[in-house]
């Protein structure tokens, strides 16, 4: 079965279950979330039985890739998409409160349909996103995911800060989408091809640099939006905290690894030129310490756990570009270092995942993702700060889990590649990093939570976690934790 | 079912165990102990079906996974090495393992952290068997340290009592200092032979051309771990202190097995101990800590007065002879004696179980008395394994002392004397323990209303009692090679003839001193302060540790309070919380600041891409 299939069953699942909620009368509606969980672990199995292309000669397997690193990241695509779905079922009472005004004698849950279909299409672009090697299908994927994005975020739309969120996404997004297309533009001018084995080739031979160092500038400013990096990162924080927290998790895991791929696809013609790897290194390594040292400083500061996560995530890809800039050297021409870059993304998605569905359950059941909410979680429902407290090690890269690992490769990376003084701002910011996430764990062990009327808050508000949920918070503890014993068996995947 | 997937079943079957009483079983404390048995005796039943694929052959290598591979830089595999040595060792660990579950059963119905126990055995049993089946220096190390913890978790088991978790406490601290040489140790010899798996080693050693000095200090840097496993001098001051924890782990962790596990590791090394080629310094000085130490231990034991105790200062010096073995090229003859000690000692601690359990844990022998009317069949199979501990021929640690003493005789004459004096002084106290807590009369309210203990508790000590007697004997240790030196006394028979004449009388010696002074005795009739208080030990160390450790931490107080947390720490944590305010100035809220920020994030890439 060829792999571009299943871009369309995810699609049509989306359609499906959009005709569900429209002709069948769903009396609850988490059930469609169950219906796209289910086809999505279909797809997931699926994932392993594509068939590579009979003819890859053809005009249309110039738009669309079927390597190793394409299918990794379908898979933490569809992962995330199961996970997100899952948190946006224990979302319900929230979406009730603050979703799309509800008519008096509609459905009490309308409008979670669309909920769980939108993410599924973007799920759909996201895949596509990874096997996007040509200008024309980078541009169109990525503009798929990020207009579905522009809903998401808004959704909340009896709540202000979402509608803010989506406002500033809006703007800065339609921002970096037109810089995106003007980049791509010139770089089609500079090389005359669209496809990016016909813009490396003609990188190779290129005699003026500048063109395509000018369609660069615009690239990485665009790309640097998408993945969360500086010098465009500043958007994350209050889009973060004002979306809705499945959607701020599908952001942060999916936006950025699918980003990711397609920066570091980008990037590979200019790093195999001789000409350009130089400068380009450089700049990425710009980039890198800036994003590090802007993520892990502003976090230190934060008391929102949301915000606190959106900053940690500007610090993961300030590490991830750190490993783009470390790029291997294979006599004169770099590679890109892929491997590191797909693990430690594989690694931030699991963990990352794990703390936005704890946050996701204790905010519901707490109102609130402040630092205050988390106060006490300990005693309140020792199993949710237990999952906290793995994530956030692994965030910070203590050993045997794996966050760890993640850290260890970009080092050893930026270590083989000479690169000193970022790799010094790297260490300082994972130094960094412990305090701000080992001040989470500070408050969930040590301190009391207190309630609006000062009281202790109680144990009763944390016992409704759902089956899903709950299934999925232990599978991905579990995945920190052995993962963080066999690291090889991720990487195994990318061979 | 193939060799290597039965040996990966015993590794991991109780660490399933483990987990799933720690996850699920905890509210369910009698379906844990339960299923923490059932497992240990799976084990023991597939311990059995190993060693008897063994067979013949040297080794069972089993497949081994890698684990990390770091292209050039580090690799390191988890693999499980089966011969001789790790099946029969196997067979004692999942032997006594078991009883002591099962003995267990009884001795702790009704504890409220029944649940919390038996996951702590299992976790045991799950990490001792890592040490016995690791095929490769790294993994051993690790599972040395998953012992050291499973031990600190066991040992403070009743940590609501202070002294039981200053024992905890302190076991496992003093355990760190051995196992930091130990660490360094593994890491010298893997720079000398080039790898870390011990058959990769052993090639290494046997090529010859390794840098002796280099190879000299990595051994005893080794052996620093079996120092603080083995708890022989000077970091022998844990064990005594470790009889706080329950009476069932004593026998199993602090007597037949874990301790043990120092012992098993020279054994297993024991090509590298003597892959040194001349002037093996190492090997004498691991030879002279295990006879002091054997010594040291032996005259300890005459004056204590808790039951307990005095069976922890005799595993002391019966680890001291296993280690002098090991020191004198004896790896077979030491492992014949952990293998017979296994059994009788575990023997000794569950029937001073039993004696506590029906005393009301009463533990003081001067308070008991006159128990053989009592509890016969504790009195019984106690007696057998008194006799297996002190040498009457015909028991199993009669065969396995004399191997010992006849591999000094070839090697050692000072030695040799030692390990005679020793002989003679544990039948000195043993008589003394024997005397005072089962003949006479009762001395105590508790020691009169002593009743017999349940089945489930007598059952593992006559098992243990039959093993203490016939262990020895070539149809039960037939079947395993590494453990059985064939009687085959090297050197000549007059060696035999005379080793044999000697703990006889030593034995005799002691028996009648023994008798002499407690027999019919109401309270202790001798009074050595010295001996009582251990040679002053734990005084000594705590006056060192006053003065080495306190007075420098002291200072280290001083520098960490001003010039680390004033100076090194102060002002980079204020330039970073400076730095984060700055930050955090930038992210304004307001989209035209965002938009502007971004048409300067471009102008910069600009600028700096085309100049």
């Amino acid at each position: 079965m060829p792999a571009y299939y299943l871009e369309i069953i995810v699609v049509l699942l989306g359609l499906a279950v959009l005709t569900f909620d429209a002709v069948g009368r769903v009396e609850d509606k988490r059930s469609l979330a169950g219906l796209g969980v289910l086809g999505l672990i279909v797809v997931f199995f699926l994932l392993f039985k594509t068939s590579k292309p009979a003819d890859p000669g053809s005009v249309f397997w110039k738009f669309y890739a079927t390597d190793a690193l394409a299918f990794f990241f379908k898979g933490i695509a569809i992962l995330t998409t199961i996970v997100v779905l899952l948190m946006a079922n224990d979302f319900i009472p929230v979406l009730q409160r603050f979703g799309p005004p509800v008519e008096a004698k509609a459905h009490p849950q309308s409008g979670f349909a669309e909920f769980v279909a939108l993410p599924l299409f973007l799920c759909a672009g996201l895949m596509w996103m990874a096997s996007a090697n040509h200008l024309v299908s980078i541009f169109v994927s990525l503009e798929l995911v990020t207009v579905t994005f522009y809903v998401l975020v808004a959704y909340l739309r009896r709540h202000e800060l979402s509608l803010e969120a989506g406002v500033k996404y809006l703007i800065l997004g339609a921002l970096s989408t037109g810089l995106l297309v003007y980049g791509l533009a010139w770089l089609y001018g500079a090389t005359g091809a669209l496809d990016l084995s016909g813009i490396e080739g003609a990188l190779a031979t290129t005699e003026n640099p500048l063109p395509a160092l000018f369609a660069l500038a615009f690239i990485l400013a665009a790309m640097a939006f998408k993945v969360g990096a500086l010098p465009t990162a500043f958007w994350i924080p209050d889009v973060y905290q004002g979306a809705p927290t499945p959607v701020t998790a599908l952001l942060a895991v999916g936006s950025k690894s699918a980003g990711f791929i397609v920066l570091m696809r980008l990037m590979t013609p200019f790093l195999k030129s001789e000409l350009l790897s130089g400068k380009v290194v450089a700049v990425l390594a710009i980039m890198a310490v800036a994003t590090l040292l802007y993520g892990n400083f502003a976090a230190l500061l934060q008391s929102n756990v949301k915000r606190l996560l959106g900053y940690s995530s500007i610090s993961h890809a300030g590490f991830l570009v750190l490993a783009l800039a470390s790029a291997p050297s294979h006599g004169g021409a770099l590679e890109t270092p892929a491997t590191t870059v797909a693990f430690y993304l594989a690694s931030y998605a699991i963990t990352a995942l794990l703390a936005f569905l704890v946050l996701s359950i204790v905010s519901a059941a707490r109102h609130g993702d402040d630092l205050n909410s988390f106060r006490g979680l300990a005693k309140a429902s020792p199993f949710l700060a237990l999952l906290m407290l793995l994530s956030m090690a692994s965030m910070a890269g203590v050993p045997l889990t794996i966050g760890f690992w993640g850290k260890f490769f970009v080092f050893q990376q930026a270590v083989f590649s000479r690169l000193w003084l970022p790799l010094g701002v790297a260490v300082i910011g994972a130094a960094a990093g412990f305090y701000y996430y080992f001040r989470l764990i500070f408050s969930m062990y040590l301190e009391t939570a207190t309630g609006a009327d000062g009281n202790p808050l109680g144990k009763d508000t944390l016992t409704k976690i759902g089956a899903g949920s709950r299934i999925a918070m232990i599978l991905l503890a579990l995945a920190i934790i052995g993962f963080g014993f066999f690291p090889g068996s991720i990487l195994a995947l990318l061979r | 079912m193939d060799p290597n997937a039965i040996a990966w079943t015993i590794l991991v079957l109780p660490l399933a165990a483990a987990v799933i009483i720690f996850l699920l079983l905890k509210r369910w404390p009698m379906a844990s102990a339960v299923l923490s048995t059932l497992s240990a005796f799976a084990t023991l039943g597939m311990s059995i079906v190993l060693a008897h694929a063994l067979g013949n052959s040297a080794t069972i290598l089993t497949q081994s996974y890698p684990w990390i591979a770091l292209p050039g830089v580090l690799r390191l595999e988890i693999g499980l090495l089966v011969d001789a040595k790790s099946a029969g060792m196997m067979l004692i660990v999942t032997g006594v393992g078991a009883l002591v579950h099962l003995f267990s059963l009884g001795y702790m119905r009704g504890d409220a952290g029944l649940a919390r126990f038996f996951a702590g055995l299992s976790l045991f049993m799950f990490s001792m068997t890592g040490i016995v089946l690791a095929d490769n220096f790294a993994m051993m190390f690790i599972f040395w340290e998953l012992v050291g913890v499973s031990s600190y978790l066991l040992i403070g088991h009743w940590f609501e009592k202070d002294s039981a978790a200053d024992a905890a406490k302190k076991a496992f601290l003093t355990n760190r200092i051995g196992d930091f040489g130990f660490m360094i140790g593994i890491l010298l010899a893997w720079v000398v032979t080039k790898s870390i798996v011990f058959t990769e080693m052993k090639t290494a050693v046997d090529a010859g051309g390794l840098n002796q000095v280099l190879l000299g200090a990595a051994v005893l840097l080794i052996f620093c771990g079996a120092v603080g496993k083995s708890a022989q001098f000077p970091l022998h001051v844990w064990l005594p202190d470790a009889m706080e924890g329950p009476t069932p782990v004593s026998a199993l962790i602090h007597a037949a097995t874990m301790v043990a596990a120092g012992v098993f590791m020279l054994a297993r090394v024991a090509f590298l101990v003597e892959g040194v080629d001349h002037a093996n310094i190492a090997a004498t000085v691991i030879a002279y800590i295990g006879g002091f130490t054997a010594l040291l231990a032996a005259l300890m034991a005459t004056q204590q007065n808790d039951i307990k105790r005095i069976l922890a200062y005799s595993t002391l010096s019966q680890l001291g002879y296993m280690v002098m073995a090991q020191g004198l090229y004896g790896s077979t003859e030491g492992l014949f004696h952990l293998y017979t000690h296994a059994w009788f000692k575990a023997l000794l601690f569950l029937g001073a179980g039993a004696v506590i359990f029906a005393c009301h844990h009463e533990q003081d022998i001067w308070k008991m008395g006159g128990l053989r009317k009592k509890l016969p069949i504790t009195f019984a199979t106690f007696a057998l394994g008194t006799a297996a501990l002190i040498a009457v021929p015909g028991t199993s640690g009669f065969w396995s002392k004399e191997e010992i003493l006849v591999k000094a005789y070839g090697t050692d004459k000072l030695l040799y004397a030692v390990g005679i004096g020793v002989a003679a002084l544990t039948a000195f106290y043993m008589t003394r323990l024997f005397i005072v807590a089962f003949l006479g009369k009762s001395r105590s309210e508790n020691a009169e209303h002593a009743h017999e203990v349940g089945p489930v508790m007598w059952v593992p000590l006559a098992v243990l009692a039959f093993m203490a007697v016939f262990s020895g004997y070539g149809f039960i240790t037939g079947g395993f090679p590494a453990f059985h030196p064939g009687h085959t006394h090297e050197g000549s028979h007059e060696a035999g003839f005379l080793t044999t004449i000697l703990s006889l009388v030593a034995l005799a010696g002691g028996v009648f001193a023994g008798w002499k002074l407690y027999s019919g005795r109401e309270r202790e009739p001798i009074s050595l302060r010295l001996l009582a208080n251990r040679f002053y030990f734990d005084e000594l160390y705590s006056l060192i540790i006053r003065t080495v450790q306190d007075l420098p931490a002291r200072l280290v107080e001083y520098l960490d309070l001003y010039v680390v947390h004033g100076l090194l720490a102060y002002f980079p944590s204020q330039l970073a919380r400076g730095a984060g305010w700055t930050f955090t100035r930038l992210q304004s809220g307001h989209l035209q600041g965002y938009g502007f920020l971004f048409g300067a994030g471009l102008l910069a890439l600009l600028w700096y891409l085309l100049s």
